[in-house]
């Protein structure tokens, strides 16, 4: 699980061109949207299109990524049990 | 009456007609731009190329004004002119939807696809809630600038434009020429 939340990170890093930041400047448990990593409504989407382009999974329901995006842990988590590829 | 002014290309950056000390060339002297001279809107990093060239030239006009105090105000217009449009923007996404069997639209791409978008950004950044207009000419035309600005100033509201040239062909060819004008 921690390999995957550190390439989950790389990979939030990489598609919301989040400059400046490390995988180790973002902490798991923080929340993704609002106070934490202070992602908008485009962000969600991107990370939804990254969702299926890297692990094959299509949210059937956009409003469960209000609860799968709250964290990085809580997104690796998700992916773990729905991954495709 | 012209206030001030900020040209931007690839290689050069006059304010006021003053060289402006930068590293780099292309959009990655925009970067540069940005971590030397603003560093505080994280959210430069995700424009595309036109809104990165027109948020920069911006900044470095308003911090040549003073007093950035981000109130709201709905006096000032933002209207700016170019050739390309969207065009590199719509170039990008457009490879991201070619391939039917690697089909990912980027929404993050696809927000750009609109020369306005620019105007909006630095609507946003600056609190303006006056006119924000992008007009697509054919070429750069002084005259067809200058004829626009002076009708946007008929309104009762607008008392400052800023306005000019903001286009981009792609990340090494680019070209800025705006300035700051009061009624």
């Amino acid at each position: 699980m921690d390999e995957l939340i550190y390439t989950l990170k790389q990979q939030i890093i990489e598609a919301l061109n989040l400059e400046d930041m490390k995988p180790e400047d973002i902490d798991e448990n923080a929340s993704l949207f609002g106070e934490g990593l202070g992602l908008d409504s485009i962000d969600a989407l991107e990370l939804i299109v990254m969702m299926e382009k890297n692990y094959g999974i299509k949210l059937k329901d956009p409003t469960q990524g209000k609860e799968i995006f709250k964290s990085v842990a809580v997104m690796a988590d998700f992916i773990a049990k729905n991954r495709t590829k | 009456m012209m206030k001030h002014s900020v040209i931007i290309t690839p290689e050069h950056v006059l304010v006021d007609g003053n060289p402006l000390e930068h590293n780099e060339s292309g959009s990655t002297m925009l970067t540069d731009l940005y971590r030397k001279y603003i560093g505080d809107y994280p959210k430069f990093f995700k424009m595309d190329t036109l809104s990165k060239l027109g948020f920069i030239a911006s900044e470095l006009l308003l911090n040549i004004e003073g007093n950035r105090d981000f109130e709201p105000r709905e006096d000032r217009a933002v209207i700016l002119f170019n050739r390309n449009a969207s065009l590199q923007a719509d170039t990008h996404y457009q490879s991201t939807i070619q391939n039917p069997d690697n089909f990912f639209p980027s929404p993050a791409a696809f927000v750009y696809t609109l020369p306005n978008i620019v105007t909006g950004e630095i609507a946003i950044r600056n609190k303006y809630f006056g006119e924000t207009s992008f007009i697509v000419i054919e070429n750069y035309d002084e005259k067809i600038i200058e004829k626009n600005l002076r009708l946007a100033f008929q309104d009762p509201i607008t008392t400052s434009i800023i306005g000019g040239w903001v286009d981009c062909e792609d990340e090494e060819h680019f070209e800025a020429k705006i300035f700051l004008m009061e009624k």
